[in-house]
């Protein structure tokens, strides 16, 4: 029978030989982890980085998650209220902010500010997209804003000479465009990308210290019932106010709709699904007043990393090395100056409409509207939007959907 | 000293209850599994969230007592609520439709009708598709330029200009529920017909001999010996409008405005669209609510005992 003195001894010696195990668990592999915003395409390139990253740094480990976009919020949210969220997490729109308002982000405002070499990289409009409150949370991963698409073909069949350069062009060129089996404009709306037709109209959303919505004018009541009569005419297709990406790429890419006004990953999908188009039939511009909103993804560390150095040197490679091959496999552009004018330059002798959508995206920066720096971003869209609908598609008159909209906006904001 | 009789039927009154007890303890240990985790997944969560309804909380903020906050904002301030709960309860009033509708059809097919079986196929082929496929191809067929309902409507002249099904506030509810009863029919259909078929023949034959007319045999045999199959329909009806997240998300995604959000839909949006979980809460706690009312009138509806098993 085993004695209490021998159990004790024996007790202690298992627990003296644990504690010895200790440095072998303190050496284990270090790991962080990457979620990445519906990528999955994009495998090769990304298991290439990880690759490379850890060579460089024995005992290193990335796992990779994407996953597709609606499913990214509901994944975080759960990851953070379990306390393990991952360390590098892509984002896209104003997305970033609302995490970076609950604190599930690390500030990196430091870090930029240590590291002046690595500030320097990005277009600092871009860069400030992710400024909350003065601090900024996240690196520009790849960076897209909008542009007006247009139908050469359909324009020179309406004697109109180029894309229009004011909201009463936009207007009157759609109407043109208009025919029993076509329509002039579409644009997409999600994440405000219908902004810069007010913002060339000057209307505000909110006032400068986003305390308060200022949209309720005669201004605004006067754009959105043009809007809404130039929808009942069809010159505005009606999916600009009920599609959401698919839709209103894929009514454009029909070839029977004059404009779009989208980002640049519009492009790609109006390609692959519409045969007419060739750098000779689909004309490229900038919205009038140089207006635009983007729609960027960015990097951000989450503040429960608990390698935050090593998510850091991550994000670093990534928005470095990585953003050279990533702007070259998907051509795009990604904030990063020095990535982008090189690719540009190749881009520029290999495929100069797609040069031409990505020059778009480099320009005008300071004129990047419907960006505001937003804890609660989705909550006022959710607020402004369908009462805006209501008018856009003849449900309510203009007057009453802005005062309606103006008292939901003013009653999130003040919750905060 | 107790008599001898006395002895014997206390001995038998403490077996009785030895045993009873066993027979409970057995009850227990098969019930332990499911009761347990019932218990961790239903009764739970449901606790946890009517705490959280009555809570400030966002996941990386410490709770906040809230009280009635939340309540007072759905019910006195937020018309998207009010929105949603209308056409929640639109939906909920349209499944008797869809279950009349899948009863004529179950008569029809339990008929001598040449070929019934190959429309009972062809009706239930709807029911395990998945719903998120059942969204996709209706939204095609519902297109304003490109489905075929405009292309028939407008070929047979019924309609001289496209209908934008899905992106008109008035089309796009009953659109939803055209898709949705479509795709519950064939499940309506099969319970139905399956009740149909276990109405023993011999009480036709004798209201037939007793010279019934067809009209009173189904009033008087066929609807009453239905009860249990209409109430389980109802019943899964309603469950089925409570929970048609994914037809609407990939049909509307409850657009436009908010002409068909639905509570769940609202419920989602809500909590993981803009982190208001606690908001969130309080809209469940009413759909629950509302779940367990409909339920109860449903069963009250169907003399009170339906579903209830016979010994």
């Amino acid at each position: 029978m085993i004695s209490r003195r021998t159990l004790v001894k024996s007790s202690a010696g298992t627990v003296a030989a644990a504690a010895l195990g200790m440095p072998a668990i303190a050496q284990a592999p270090k790991k962080i982890s990457f979620l990445t915003w519906n990528i999955i395409d994009q495998e090769p390139m990304i298991r290439g980085w990880i690759a490379r990253f850890a060579k460089d740094r024995p005992g290193v480990e990335v796992e990779w998650l994407d996953k597709k976009g609606p499913e990214i919020p509901v994944f975080y949210q759960t990851q953070l209220a379990a306390g393990t969220p991952p360390d590098v997490i892509n984002t896209q729109g104003a997305l970033g902010l609302e995490y970076a308002a609950q604190g599930a982000l690390l500030d990196l405002t430091p870090r930029l500010k240590d590291e002046a070499d690595v500030r320097a990289r990005f277009n600092a409009d871009y860069l400030s997209n992710w400024a909350y409150e003065g601090s900024n949370y996240m690196l520009p991963f790849y960076i897209t804003k909008t542009l007006l698409f247009y139908n050469k073909p359909m324009f020179q069949k309406a004697g109109l000479a180029g894309p229009p350069q004011s909201f009463d062009e936009i207007l009157a060129s759609a109407q043109k465009l208009t025919a029993s089996d076509a329509s002039g404009f579409l644009t997409l709306n999600f994440d405000w990308l219908y902004w810069p037709l007010y913002a060339m109209n000057e209307v505000e959303l909110l006032s400068k210290d986003l305390t308060k919505a200022t949209f309720n004018s005669p201004k605004a009541v006067e754009v959105t019932e043009r809007l809404a009569k130039a929808t009942e005419a069809g010159a505005i297709n009606k999916i600009a106010w009920t599609g959401r990406w698919v839709e209103p790429n894929g009514a454009f890419a029909a070839g029977n709709v004059g404009m779009l006004h989208a980002h640049s990953p519009a492009y790609f999908f109006v390609k692959g699904q519409g045969k007419w188009v060739t750098p000779e039939t689909l004309g490229v511009a900038h919205a009038p007043g140089g207006f635009a909103t983007p729609n960027s993804h960015g990097l951000g560390i989450s503040k429960a990393s608990k390698s935050p150095d090593l998510a850091w040197d991550f994000l670093k490679f990534v928005t470095n090395e990585g953003a050279q091959e990533l702007g070259v496999n998907r051509k795009l552009v990604t904030g990063n100056v020095g990535v982008d004018t090189r690719n540009l330059a190749e881009l520029e002798k290999n495929d100069p409409l797609v040069h031409a959508i990505l020059k778009t995206q480099l320009e005008h920066t300071d004129k990047m509207v419907g960006n505001w720096r937003l804890g609660n971003d989705s909550r006022i869209k959710e607020a402004f939007w369908p009462e805006l609908q209501n008018v856009l598609l003849g449900r309510k008159d203009a007057k009453t959907a802005l005062a309606d909209a103006e008292r939901k906006v003013n009653r999130e904001l003040k919750r905060g | 000293m107790m008599p001898a009789a006395g002895r014997v039927e206390a001995w038998r009154d403490d077996w009785w209850r030895r045993r009873r007890t066993r027979e409970l303890a057995l009850i227990a240990c098969f019930l332990l599994p499911s009761a347990t985790v019932f218990f961790l997944y239903r009764v739970l969560p449901l606790g946890w969230n009517v705490l959280l309804s009555l809570q400030y909380w966002s996941p990386l903020k410490p709770a906040r007592w809230a009280g009635l906050d939340h309540y007072e904002e759905m019910l006195l301030h937020d018309d998207v609520f009010w929105q949603a709960l209308q056409n929640t309860l639109i939906f909920i009033g349209v499944s008797p439709l869809a279950i009349l509708l899948a009863l004529g059809i179950a008569l029809l097919v339990n008929s001598d009708l040449k070929g019934a079986a190959i429309y009972r196929s062809i009706i239930f082929l709807s029911y395990p598709l998945m719903t998120v496929a059942v969204g996709i191809i209706w939204r095609w067929m519902y297109d304003e330029r490109g489905g075929i309902i405009n292309f028939l409507l407008r070929e047979s002249g019924v309609a001289t200009k496209p209908i934008p099904f899905l992106q008109s506030f008035e089309w796009a509810l009953p659109s939803v529920i055209v898709a949705e009863i479509w795709q519950v029919l064939g499940f309506y259909m099969i319970i139905i017909l399956t009740g149909l078929q276990s109405i023993p023949p011999h009480l036709y034959e004798a209201a037939a001999i007793d010279g019934a007319p067809r009209w009173a045999r189904f009033w008087r045999i066929t609807l009453p010996m239905l009860k249990p199959s209409l109430f389980l329909c109802a019943v899964v009806g309603i469950l089925n409008s409570l929970t048609s997240f994914d037809l609407v998300y990939i049909m509307t995604n409850g657009g436009p405005g908010h002409a068909t959000e639905l509570l769940i839909t609202l419920i989602y949006k809500s909590g993981f669209g803009q982190t208001k979980f606690d908001y969130a809460a309080a809209l469940t706690v009413v759909q629950f609510s509302l779940l367990l009312a409909l339920t109860y009138l449903a069963n009250r509806a169907f003399g009170g005992n339906a579903g209830a098993l016979q010994r």
